[in-house]
């Protein structure tokens, strides 16, 4: 496979959330503005991008049978020194991203890439895989981000988007979970449709 | 296999540890700054100090002086404990407010409970007292959050709650009516050291000035007392004790505890507190007298 094919194959075509449907808690839990949804998006690239690296390093020292509590480890360790160093150091970055490293630690996208492909796979395949898929569950979030955000609360990226009339009277339901649901599963059909 | 495995968790565990010991202090540090600037959005002031560490502080201005305290809540919302910080000036109103992100910590619902943090909330209750502290659908003046009624009604019940709890705080030492909150009014009867505390028609108690030796110098104190010989307030007007030992007479816990009973010394700052209760009891004694 090509590398560039690696790269954007994790965008739409094997998109983390809307295809393999993995990843889905924090994607309906952080969705409901653009904003959280962008932030949770690139925390988990960023996370995802590193876990690959270090996963593909280590591949053919890992034992097969505990690999996935070694997997685990690694990516928690990971996450969890980038968490204090951002506290440490980077207070204002923690306050923008610092919510979603907790969701980060135990998120099945992160574990699954690690068993699926950057346990079997060469350092910069995996790199490119991580970068992908990353940017692919940023990008599914983000819209969904958008669609709850506009509708939920008639705004986009925070700025009123309909006049003042509609600001009173929102489709609340739209940035509860239920909205998420929604919005997740129009998305999956609309995927399922034009894929084919 | 499984010796890799306890490697590899070894490994770990050792790397964090180390990560750990090297950014705490630093954390520590972050989180001071992050509560002072959290303290000086709630209200204009010079430096704040704890009165009670994490809770409330007092806030003196650039001249010294007590404008006001800063306190602390955390009342149930819908989703958990949200933080609220409040600034209050002398006469009780509040002078802002601060509620935690949530990356601080506020676990209300994101895009809807969380809406409590933003400007068109919390600037509601600028120049507010306890008294106008309520919801509009609870017959008060705030407008909630739509579809968050429940975490805006927190935030109204948490300030209130910690308005009633720490008021107590605000009171400056010289006014009586804070050593003796029940009294109206109050007849001088020795010139600057002793007042009849009057009810709407009787005489309630006394509240005298005296002082009595400490450990570094004089200490002065202003005591209110009732007819039966309850003590209903303590406060320190003048003290020079050792700060960070002797100093600690003034901590209010120690001062508000007279009201139930005189209080055992405080430990390792024995010379001063027994300094202080001796005193009290000793012109409580002398005075008595006037309540007759």
């Amino acid at each position: 496979m090509k590398k560039s094919q690696i790269f954007t194959r994790g965008l739409i075509k094997e998109n983390a959330v809307l295809v393999l449907m993995i990843g889905l808690c924090p994607a309906l839990a952080v969705s409901g503005t653009v904003r959280d949804a962008f932030g949770m998006g690139l925390a988990a690239t960023f996370v995802l991008f590193f876990s690959n690296i270090i996963i593909s390093i280590m591949r053919k020292r890992i034992p097969n049978e505990v690999r996935i509590p070694i997997f685990i480890l690694i990516i928690s360790t990971f996450v969890t020194i980038i968490d204090y160093f951002m506290q440490a150091f980077q207070p204002n970055l923690y306050q923008a991203l610092g919510v979603f490293v907790p969701l980060i630690v135990v998120n099945c996208m992160i574990l699954g890439r690690a068993e699926a492909y950057a346990s079997k796979n060469s350092v910069i395949n995996s790199a490119l895989d991580g970068l992908g898929v990353g940017l692919g569950f940023t990008l599914a979030l983000t819209v969904m981000g958008a669609i709850r955000e506009i509708f939920g609360n008639g705004t986009l990226l925070g700025m009123a988007i309909f006049g003042e009339g509609f600001k009173n009277a929102p489709v609340i339901f739209m940035i509860l979970p239920p909205g998420a649901f929604l919005v997740i599963g129009v998305m999956k059909a609309l995927i399922n449709r034009y894929s084919k | 296999m499984v010796v890799t495995l306890f490697i590899v968790a070894l490994i770990c565990s050792v790397i964090l540890s180390f990560v750990y010991s090297y950014t705490a202090p630093q954390i520590e540090e972050t989180q001071k700054a992050l509560t002072l600037a959290g303290l000086k959005e709630v209200i204009v002031a010079q430096e704040f100090t704890p009165v009670m560490p994490d809770t409330v502080w007092e806030a003196i201005d650039s001249t010294q002086n007590v404008v006001g305290i800063v306190f602390r809540v955390f009342p149930q919302g819908y989703g958990g404990p949200v933080p609220i910080m409040v600034g209050l000036d002398l006469e009780g109103k509040i002078t802002g407010i601060r509620i935690a992100s949530a990356a601080e910590g506020l676990k209300e619902t994101p895009g809807l409970g969380v809406k409590i943090i933003e400007p068109s909330f919390r600037d509601q209750f600028i120049g507010k007292t306890i008294d106008n502290i309520l919801l509009k659908k609870d017959g008060g003046e705030i407008d909630a959050i739509t579809a968050a009624t429940i975490s805006s009604r927190a935030v109204c019940n948490g300030i209130k709650q910690g308005i009633e709890e720490f008021a107590s705080y605000l009171c400056p030492p010289l006014d009586k009516r804070c050593i003796f909150p029940d009294a109206q009014d109050f007849i001088e009867a020795i010139t600057d050291t002793l007042w009849y505390a009057l009810g709407e028609s009787d005489t309630l108690g006394i509240v005298f000035i005296a002082t009595t030796q400490g450990y570094a110098d004089q200490i002065e104190f202003i005591v209110g007392l009732t007819i039966k010989g309850q003590i209903t307030g303590v406060e320190i007007l003048y003290s020079n004790e050792t700060p960070g030992i002797g100093d600690v007479i003034r901590d209010k816990e120690f001062l508000n505890s007279f009201k139930e009973k005189m209080p055992d010394a405080i430990t390792g700052a024995t010379v001063s507190s027994e300094a202080l209760i001796n005193g009290i009891k000793e012109k409580v004694e002398i005075y008595k007298d006037y309540l007759k």
